[in-house]
């Protein structure tokens, strides 16, 4: 089985997440979901667990971010082309998401970031494979 | 293709986080890294991107907290049995990291908890393939 990963990310209010998510057209598994919890299906080997905030903090002995502040990690999505990038940055903003910094376009890679309800930070990316490559 | 996710994390020893991640038996895309960052190679679907403080910053138009002060992610990686999750868990200790809390066991699901040098939380964990479904 290829390896899966999960990032976990804490969330003030579990069920707006759940509304964004779906937004950007992703599903959520309600077997691994609960009132304090839901697992955000991104492919077969990707998921966002969003965790109330109490809850996520039960998994880790290290302090807890302040929301929406600060960040410690970034999530960058590969994308099928510009206009997936585009289309995942135009569902979050309409759900709404940010946009904490400006479109970068290298030619061979095209990447846009949004933050989501909670100030987390995603970039959807789409990349030339011929020039990942070479 | 398959998606591919990219977790961009913050390191302050570029050098020293090279070698923990290479001692989790990972690879480095050299082709993707350079002094400030480095592209570690989870799976074909799931990468590490290392950067160094101030590279990090670059991407992000909040301010950084260290992940050991004010963690704002858990990455959890599945593993094939609960011997893989040990043996990750005890290569990180080994290289520098630090076990985070005792192991978990529920029967069904294995899970233990580790911190790279700068305290990025990391939590491999084994699950029973019928108990998801």
């Amino acid at each position: 089985m290829s390896r899966m990963i999960f990032v976990n990310l804490p969330v003030a209010d579990v069920a707006k997440s759940r509304v964004f998510y779906q937004a950007l057209g992703f599903t959520i598994n309600e077997a691994f979901s609960n009132a304090d919890g839901a697992c955000v299906v991104i492919s077969p080997q990707i998921y966002v667990m969003i965790l109330q905030r109490d809850f996520f903090k039960s998994f880790t002995a290290l302090p807890v971010g302040e929301l929406g502040v600060t960040v410690s990690s970034l999530f960058a999505l590969s994308c099928e082309s510009r206009g997936d990038v585009d289309a995942m940055m135009s569902a979050a903003l309409a759900a709404g998401g940010g946009e904490p910094v400006p479109a970068r376009d290298l030619g061979f890679m095209y990447n846009r970031s949004f933050t989501d309800i909670d100030g987390h930070m995603f970039e959807p990316f789409w990349m030339d494979s011929a020039a990942a490559n070479s | 293709m398959n998606k591919m996710i990219f977790v961009t994390l913050p390191v302050s020893d570029m050098y020293r986080s090279r070698r923990f991640y290479e001692a989790l038996g990972w690879t480095i895309n050299d082709a993707f890294s350079s002094d400030t960052s480095a592209c570690v190679v989870v799976s074909d679907a799931i990468y590490f991107m290392l950067a160094t403080h101030d590279a990090f910053a670059a991407q992000s138009a909040k301010p950084l907290v260290l992940p050991r002060d004010g963690a704002s992610a858990l990455i959890a990686l599945s593993c094939e049995a609960r011997d893989e999750v040990d043996a990750m868990t005890d290569a990180a200790v080994a290289a520098g990291g630090a076990s985070l809390h005792e192991a978990e066991d529920l029967g069904f699901m294995y899970s233990r908890a580790f911190a790279d040098p700068d305290g990025n939380g990391f939590g491999p964990f084994w699950m029973a393939p019928a108990a998801g479904n």
